[in-house]
């Protein structure tokens, strides 16, 4: 595994990204620079950063807001130090709330900036052996079953990725796609395989669907289903297999997969919508079990880390 | 996901944030429900910081759409991520309305 640093630099003042640019570059980071936080949140989506240095004065989003974003989509797991001229009470109070890893102050004191991204960089090396282990396997399973009480209780899709992003490297692009992917699969097995809402009732306002699912959930027939979750990961080939199976009734898999096969057409209320995605997103896809069971093949995408040496 | 929605005269701007799913699409169904109530006749959307969206964010863009031509309305995408922009080439949506990448 490389142990090259990747820096992302934040802040309006040229002058200061430059030479903050120049002092990280000669300690040995690999350096890339942004000049306002909506810039930089877009860079953080597309690459790995081990650490991001970010002035907490800009225009447009600031580093707090910023900060917040961060936090909203990665958890905890990268780095954010923030620079500030100046460190009033409240500001601090709110920075530390919303996760700031260090401070510096300005003037720049470059030797405790660096100092502070090694102890980042080195605590979070601690921290990574978790990935280490996984990515060391030749192949790692995962089995969940889920009851549909408990379905709408958690946001998945943020449990998975946060999974994902801990235990292995998986390229920006390919987290974004394989997000969509898990919505899709799980979101079906509870919608269609579990709760068999029409078209109609899924059309219907928040509230009103809310309380139909509450009250579907109720009944026996629905509440004693259950929906499973399974993914592998291959390390060889840098591969992830996700399957989600109902105990619904099925449906005609072949024809849907038939149309998603096919030149899509524009069309407002076209069904099968999601089929076609996952069949376009995934390098394989497969429904078996009368089409309760679907499963994808999606490739992880470039090992970012790696490549950077 | 984060949206902000800014209804200006005849124009309505919206922009999406993160990755839209199964689990935020209501959050956009009611912002969208706001525009089709408002006074305004473009919907200006702003997709360049949406990561990703699963079927069912497009679909509550498509029954908002319905509507709102019903009514006179119209919808540019003004911005989007390559992710999106693929998505709605993909889906033939830019048959529909305009969508600008970038």
């Amino acid at each position: 595994m490389s142990l090259s640093t990747k820096v992302l630099v934040v802040d309006d003042s040229i002058a200061i990204v430059n030479s903050l640019v120049a002092i990280l570059g000669i300690s040995g980071f690999e350096v890339d620079t942004a000049f306002n936080a909506s810039d930089a949140l877009r860079k953080i989506h597309n690459n790995a950063y081990d650490v991001v240095v970010c002035d907490i004065e800009m225009p447009g989003l600031t580093g707090l807001e910023f900060l917040s974003k961060v936090r909203i989509e990665f958890g905890r797991e990268l780095d954010v130090i923030l620079m500030t001229g100046y460190l009033e009470h409240d500001y601090f109070i709110e920075a530390i709330r919303l996760g700031a890893s260090d401070f510096i102050r300005k003037p720049i004191d470059t030797k405790l900036m660096i100092r502070s991204i090694r102890e980042l960089v080195q605590r979070k090396r601690s921290r990574s052996d978790l990935a280490d282990f996984y990515t060391n396997l030749d192949r790692a399973e995962f089995s969940f079953v889920m009851s549909p009480q408990h379905f709408s209780k958690y946001a998945l899709s943020k449990i998975f990725s946060t999974y994902l992003r801990q235990s292995f490297k998986v390229a920006p692009k390919a987290m974004n796609e394989l997000l969509v992917c898990v919505d899709e699969m799980v979101y079906n097995a509870f919608i269609h395989g579990t709760l068999k809402l029409t078209t109609n009732e899924r059309a219907m306002d928040h509230n009103h669907l809310k309380t139909l699912i509450e009250d579907k959930l109720k009944e026996p027939d629905i509440s004693s289903k259950r929906i499973k979750l399974n993914f592998s990961v291959d390390n060889s080939s840098r591969c992830i297999e996700i399957s989600v199976e109902d105990e619904g009734e099925g449906f005609d898999y072949k024809y849907w997969l038939a149309q998603a096969k096919r030149e899509p057409i524009a069309e407002i209320e076209g069904h099968g919508r999601g089929i076609a995605m996952l069949y376009h997103l995934c390098e394989c896809l497969e429904f078996s079990e009368a089409g309760r069971k679907v499963k994808v093949r999606k490739h992880l995408g470039p090992d970012s880390h790696n490549e950077a040496v | 996901m984060n949206i902000e929605l800014t209804i200006n005269g005849n124009i309505a701007a919206m922009k999406i944030d993160g990755i839209l799913n199964s689990e935020n699409a209501h959050i956009l169904q009611e912002k969208l429900a706001g525009v089709l109530n408002s006074g305004a006749t473009t919907l200006e959307l702003d997709l360049l910081d949406c990561r990703n969206i699963s079927s069912t964010g497009i679909g509550k863009i498509l029954l908002f759409y319905k509507d709102y031509i019903t009514k006179g309305g119209e919808i540019e995408v003004v911005r989007s991520s390559n992710s999106v922009y693929e998505l709605f080439s993909m889906l033939k949506l830019n048959q529909l309305f305009t969508v600008n990448l970038g």
